[in-house]
C-alpha cells in the first residue's frame, strides 16, 4: 500500500531552484534510499515530506491526501524526521526521550525506552546523562530513538549513521529492518554509504542538481553499477 | 524655583558640552539638541496638561491615554521590526496591561479617574511597558535566530509552534521583566525614584510619597508582566507559517 508519494515536486528557496520534478512512491514497510552528491537536494526533499517547507510545485500525498490538507502537527507525528546533525535539547537523555511522549500526549513508557536502548547498544546508564557527556554517535542514536518513539508510519532519516562505527551502524540497520517488517514502518533514508544502500534499500532514488536521475528497484540500480563513481 | 534659577541650571549642560568637546566625545550637537528639545517638549506638555486638567473630561482623558499608548507602541514596534503585525500587537499589549492595572487601582480606590491622577500614572505604566516590549522583541528575534535548530527539531516531533517556542518565549518575558523587578528590589536603597522625589520636592510628606511609590512599583510590575505576556503570545506566531513551518 502507498503511504507517501511525490508528484512532480519542485522547491525554490531564495529564488534558487533546489528541486525539480521529483516523483516517487513509498510503500508500506519499504526502505527507500535517497542517494546523490552533496547539494543535490536530498535533505530538502526530506524537509518537504515532513512539511517543514512547502513545495513550490507539485504535491506530496500521505495516504492519498495532500499533506497540506493535514494538521501539520499530526502529520509530523506520523511522518517523523531525524535531521542530519543530531540536536538534543538541554536536560538529560531521558528528558529528551520523554519529550516525544509529552508532545504526543501519551504516558512515557520506560520499558519501551529501555528495550530500544538495548537494541541500539546504549546502556540504561545513558538516561541521566546530558548531551555534553555523550559522543557524537550516542547523540545520533538518541535523536533517532526520540523520533522512533513517536511510532510514526514513516521515518525520514538524514545520514542517520554518519557518526556511527560499523558495528553500531549494522545494529541500527537491523532495527530499521525489524521495524519495517514487524510494524510496517516505511523509511526514506539519505545515505552516502554505498554498502548501506545495498544492505538496506528496497528502492533507490538518485538525485543530481535537484532532479531525479534514477528511481528504481535497488537490485536493478546496483546491477547497472550506477554508484561506482561514489 | 524662579525662572532665572532654572535658566542658571543650564550651566550644568554647558559643563557637559565642555567635557564632550575637550575629550572629543562628539556629543555636543546631541546634548544641545537634547536640552532644547527637553525644554520645548516639556513646556508644551505643561500647557497641554494644564488645559486637560482644567477640562477634566473622561473621554478626552481616555483619548490622551490612547495617544500615549499609540506613541509607545510605535517605538516598541521599531525594536521588533520584522515581526508580523508588531505595531498592532504592541498597541494591544500595552493597552491590556494599562486597562487591567489602572482598572485595579481605580476599583481599589487608590486613584480616581481624573486627568491629574490618571495621566501621570499611566505615563509611567505605558513607558515601562514600552521598554519591556522593546526588550522582549529584541530577545525573541535573537533567540529565534540562535535556536532555530531546537525549534525545528521540536516541530519535527509534532510539537505545536507554541510548544516548540516555549523556552524562547519564557526567556524573553523574563528579560523584559527583569529591569522592573530589579528596580523594585533596589528601590530606596540604590535610588529614590522620580515620582517619589517629585512628590517630596513639591512638598508632600515622605510617608505619602512612599505610599504612592509602592503603588507605582506594584502597578509597573503587573503592567510589564501583562504586556510582555500578551505581546509574546502574539509575536511568536509571526515566526511560523499557517502550516506550522518556521519561516524566519
Amino acid at each position: 500500500m502507498e503511504v507517501l508519494s511525490c508528484a512532480k515536486v519542485g522547491l525554490v528557496k531564495n529564488e534558487k531552484s533546489i528541486l525539480q520534478n521529483v516523483s516517487f512512491t513509498l510503500l508500506e514497510g519499504q526502505l527507500l534510499g535517497i542517494a546523490g552528491p552533496s547539494g543535490a537536494g536530498k535533505s530538502s526533499l526530506l524537509r518537504l515530506c515532513n512539511l517543514l517547507d512547502s513545495p513550490a510545485a507539485g504535491s506530496i500525498y500521505y495516504k492519498g491526501k495532500d499533506i497540506l490538507t493535514y494538521n501539520p502537527l499530526e502529520l509530523r507525528r506520523k511522518v517523523g524526521y531525524v535531521l542530519q546533525k543530531p540536536y538534543l535539547f538541554d536536560g538529560t537523555v531521558e528528558d529528551n526521550l520523554r519529550y516525544t511522549y509529552t508532545v504526543g500526549k501519551k504516558q512515557a513508557d520506560i520499558t519501551e525506552i529501555k528495550s530500544y536502548l538495548a537494541k541500539l547498544n546504549l546502556p540504561v546508564a545513558v538516561l541521566p546523562k546530558s548531551k555534553t557527556e555523550l559522543s557524537g554517535g550516542e547523540q545520533q542514536r538518541i535523536a533517532f530513538l526520540r523520533s522512533l518513539l513517536a511510532r510514526p508510519d514513516i521515518l525520514l532519516l538524514d545520514e542517520v549513521s554518519a557518526a556511527l562505527d560499523e558495528a553500531n551502524t549494522l545494529l541500527l540497520e537491523a532495527l530499521l529492518k525489524e521495524e519495517a517488517a514487524i510494524s510496517a514502518l516505511s523509511v526514506m533514508f539519505v545515505s552516502h554509504n554505498v554498502q548501506q544502500l545495498q544492505r538496506l534499500a528496497h528502492a533507490i532514488l538518485y538525485l543530481e542538481n535537484g532532479q531525479p536521475c534514477f528511481y528504481e528497484q535497488a537490485k536493478d540500480f546496483f546491477a547497472k553499477g550506477e554508484l561506482q563513481h561514489e | 524655583m524662579s525662572n532665572l534659577s532654572l535658566a542658571l541650571t543650564f550651566s550644568l549642560v554647558a559643563l557637559a558640552l565642555v567635557i564632550s568637546y575637550k575629550e572629543k566625545i562628539g556629543l555636543e550637537k546631541d546634548i544641545l539638541i537634547g536640552s532644547i528639545r527637553a525644554v520645548v517638549q516639556l513646556s508644551i506638555i505643561g500647557f497641554v496638561l494644564k488645559y486637560i486638567f482644567q477640562l477634566n473630561n473622561i473621554w478626552f482623558t481616555s483619548l490622551i491615554l490612547l495617544f500615549m499608548i499609540y506613541n509607545a507602541s510605535t517605538v516598541a514596534a521599531k525594536r521588533g521590526a520584522g515581526i508580523g503585525k508588531v505595531q498592532t500587537i504592541s498597541f494591544a499589549a500595552i493597552l491590556i496591561g494599562l486597562v487591567i492595572t489602572l482598572g485595579g487601582l481605580l476599583s481599589f480606590h487608590v486613584l480616581s479617574y481624573q486627568p491629574s491622577e490618571v495621566i501621570p500614572v499611566s505615563g509611567m505604566v505605558v513607558g515601562n511597558s514600552m521598554v519591556a516590549l522593546g526588550l522582549l522583541y529584541r530577545n525573541l528575534i535573537a533567540l529565534f535566530a540562535d535556536k532555530r535548530e531546537e525549534v525545528e527539531v521540536k516541530l519535527c516531533l509534532g510539537a505545536s509552534p507554541h510548544e516548540a517556542s516555549r523556552n524562547l518565549i519564557r526567556d524573553s518575558i523574563k528579560t523584559a521583566m527583569l529591569p522592573t523587578v530589579d528596580s523594585m528590589k533596589t528601590v530606596g536603597i540604590v535610588q529614590l525614584p522620580g515620582m517619589m522625589t517629585g512628590l517630596i520636592l513639591a512638598g508632600a510628606s515622605p510617608e505619602l510619597a512612599i505610599k504612592y511609590q509602592i503603588m507605582v512599583m506594584f502597578m509597573l510590575t503587573g503592567a510589564v508582566a501583562i504586556s510582555a505576556f500578551v505581546a509574546s503570545f502574539f509575536a511568536y506566531q509571526g515566526f511560523f507559517s499557517r502550516h506550522a513551518q518556521f519561516v524566519k
